[in-house]
C-alpha cells in the first residue's frame, strides 16, 4: 500500500514564518486549540477565520494541561489547509525519548516551527493523578533541538536528514522577576529564533521588560489576551501566572457598556502600541477568534493576499 | 530523615481484617521524632488494635527499624514476637521492608512515606532532598532544587508561579525565589548562570 503524505503541504510557504522573522515585518501568530476529541472541524474553522490575517498558528499541546488532541495531528491538519504553524511542545508529557521521536515526526510532516516550554503541571489539570515527567526542562529542550538540527541526538548518534526547525520559546513579562529573567537568558543562549510571551496588559511593563532584555537579540512576539469582562481581568490577575491587567484597564471594563466592543478596544490600542516596541503580537483569545480580525483591523493591519 | 505519616487507624483496621496474633513494631528514629512510630505511638496502637477486637502479642521499638539487624535479634528483645503471626510496623517504607525481609511473617505499615526531610525548630520540614545520587545543592545555597520544585528544574523557575507561590502548592514560596534570595545574601548569585545540561544531570 502507497501512502499518500501532506496534500497541499509545500515546503516554500512553510518556511514563510522563519523568512519573515528575519524581514522588517510586524508578525501576527495566533492561538489554536486542539479539539477534546477527534472531530478538527471546529479548530479548521478557528483557523479559517483567521486565514491571511495570521502569519502563523500556534498549535497548542495539552495546554493548562488538559488532555486535548495531539498538537502534531492538528499541526498537520493545518497545514494540509494551508496554514503556517507553530507547534507547541511541553516538557510535561514526553521523556527525552518521547521529546526527540515527536520532534522528528513533526519535521517529517511539515512541521518547521516549535515552541518549547515547560508546561503547566499536571495535577492543574484534568488529570491530576497524571505523573508529570518533566525529564528535561525547556532549556535543555532547546538545546536538544540544536543537537538534532545539527545532525545528532542526545546519545550522540547521527540523525538521517535533520530537522531543521524555526525554534521559539516563551516567558513572562515581568523584568523584576530575576529568575524568570535569568531563565529567559539561558534560553536565548540555546539559540532562540523567536520568542513568545505571556499576555501583556502593562504596556509600560512590557517596555520596561524589552529595555531589560534588550541584550537578547532574538524577535519578541508579545501575548494578547482579548478581555470580554471586568471579572476575567479579575480572574487573570489572581489566577493566571505572569499576567498583570492594569487597574485601569479593569476600570475601563468596568465602566463600558459594551465590554466585549471594550475589549476589542483596549487589545487594538495595545497592538498600536506594541508595534513600536516589538517583532510582534500573538494573540490567545477565551474561545475562538470571532473578533480577532476586527481587532487587528482597527489596529490597522492589514489582510494578507498571499494565495 | 524519613518524612511519614500515620495512615488512618480505619485503614489500618482494613489492612489487618483477617488477621490477628499481631506483633508491633516502632521506629526510635525518624518515625519517633515526628511521633509516628515511637513508643508513645506503639502504646496508643497496642490499646486501638486491642480495643478493636485484635489480639497483639507485644511490641518493640528498636532504635532504628531499617537497621534491625535480624529476625533473632528482634526475639532476644521480646520473645513474644514468636507467636506473632503478622506483624504492624510503625515505620518509613524502609522499615517496613527491612522488617519484612527477615521473616515470612506479613508485615503492614502503619504509616504513608512522603520524602525526605527534616524537623528544625519545631516545624516538620518535608521534601528537602530528592535522593537523585548526583548532590548539586551548593550550587543553590543550599535549597535544592531537584527536591523542592515539583517540576524538578534546575536551570530556574517555571512560568506558573503567581505572585512568588509555587503553581502546584500556592502555600508554599516558589523555592526559586528562596533560592534566589538566599544566593543573593551570601553574594553569589553567579552560581545561578551556570547552564545545566541534560547530561549534568542525574534523572
Amino acid at each position: 500500500m502507497i501512502l499518500k503524505t501532506g496534500p497541499a503541504y509545500n515546503p516554500s510557504m512553510s518556511q514563510t514564518f522563519k523568512n519573515k522573522l528575519i524581514s522588517d515585518d510586524f508578525l501576527i501568530t495566533a492561538e489554536v486549540s486542539p479539539p477534546k476529541g477527534t472531530d478538527l472541524s471546529e479548530s479548521i474553522a478557528d483557523a479559517d477565520i483567521i486565514r491571511n490575517w495570521a502569519d502563523a498558528l500556534n498549535v497548542t499541546d495539552n495546554q493548562r494541561a488538559v488532555m486535548r488532541m495531539s498538537p502534531v495531528a492538528v499541526s498537520k491538519n493545518l497545514l494540509d489547509a494551508g496554514h503556517e504553524v507553530i507547534m507547541q511542545l511541553t516538557c510535561r508529557d514526553r521523556n527525552r525519548l518521547a521529546l526527540q521521536s515527536e520532534l522528528l515526526g513533526a519535521f517529517a510532516l511539515g512541521v518547521r516551527n516549535m515552541c518549547v516550554m515547560t508546561g503547566d503541571h499536571t495535577t492543574k489539570g484534568d488529570h491530576p493523578g497524571a505523573r508529570p515527567v518533566y525529564d528535561m526542562d525547556s532549556v535543555q529542550l532547546l538545546d536538544i533541538i540544536r543537537r538534532m538540527k545539527e545532525g545528532h541526538d542526545l546519545a550522540g548518534n547521527v540523525i538521517d536528514k535533520p530537522p531543521a526547525f524555526t525554534v521559539g520559546a516563551v516567558t513572562n513579562t515581568d523584568p523584576s522577576k530575576n529568575m524568570q529573567m535569568m531563565k529567559l537568558r539561558k534560553k536565548s543562549k540555546m539559540g532562540l529564533d523567536f520568542i513568545q510571551t505571556q499576555a501583556v496588559y502593562d504596556i509600560g511593563q512590557f517596555e520596561a521588560f524589552m529595555e531589560a532584555i534588550g541584550d537578547i537579540e532574538v524577535p519578541v512576539i508579545a501575548g494578547l489576551i482579548p478581555l470580554k469582562s471586568a471579572k476575567m481581568a479579575h480572574f487573570m490577575n489572581e489566577n493566571v501566572p505572569g499576567i498583570n491587567v492594569p487597574a485601569e484597564v479593569t476600570q475601563r471594563m468596568a465602566n463600558a457598556e459594551k465590554p466585549i466592543e471594550e475589549g476589542i478596544s483596549i487589545c487594538s490600542e495595545a497592538i498600536n502600541e506594541l508595534k513600536e516596541l516589538c517583532r510582534g503580537i500573538h494573540i490567545m483569545p477565551i474561545g475562538k477568534h470571532v473578533n480577532t480580525p476586527k481587532i487587528l483591523e482597527i489596529a490597522g493591519i492589514r489582510k494578507k493576499n498571499n494565495d | 530523615m524519613i518524612i511519614s505519616s500515620a495512615k488512618p487507624f480505619e485503614e489500618i483496621i482494613e489492612l489487618l481484617k483477617d488477621e490477628d496474633d499481631i506483633f508491633i513494631i516502632g521506629c526510635g528514629a525518624c518515625a519517633a521524632k515526628l511521633h509516628v512510630g515511637g513508643e508513645p505511638e506503639v502504646l496508643n496502637m497496642y490499646r486501638l488494635l486491642e480495643e478493636a477486637g485484635k489480639h497483639v502479642v507485644g511490641w518493640y521499638v528498636p532504635s532504628a527499624a531499617c537497621s534491625v539487624a535480624s529476625f533473632s535479634s528482634l526475639m532476644e528483645k521480646n520473645p513474644s514476637i514468636k507467636e506473632a503471626r503478622s506483624t504492624l510496623i510503625m515505620a518509613c517504607g524502609s522499615g517496613v521492608s527491612i522488617i519484612a525481609r527477615m521473616s515470612d511473617i506479613p508485615a503492614y505499615p502503619s504509616n504513608n512515606t512522603k520524602s525526605l526531610g527534616g524537623l528544625s525548630q519545631g516545624e516538620v520540614v518535608s521534601e528537602l532532598c530528592a535522593m537523585c545520587g548526583d548532590c548539586k545543592v551548593y550550587y543553590f545555597g543550599g535549597i535544592c532544587p531537584k527536591g523542592q520544585c515539583p517540576k524538578q528544574l534546575l536551570n530556574g523557575p517555571c512560568g506558573g508561579s503567581i505572585e512568588g507561590e509555587c503553581e502546584v502548592h500556592p502555600e508554599k514560596d516558589c523555592v526559586w525565589e528562596l533560592i534566589y534570595k538566599k544566593l543573593q545574601k551570601m553574594d553569589r548569585l553567579d552560581l545561578l548562570e551556570k547552564i545545566w545540561t541534560i547530561e549534568e544531570i542525574e534523572p
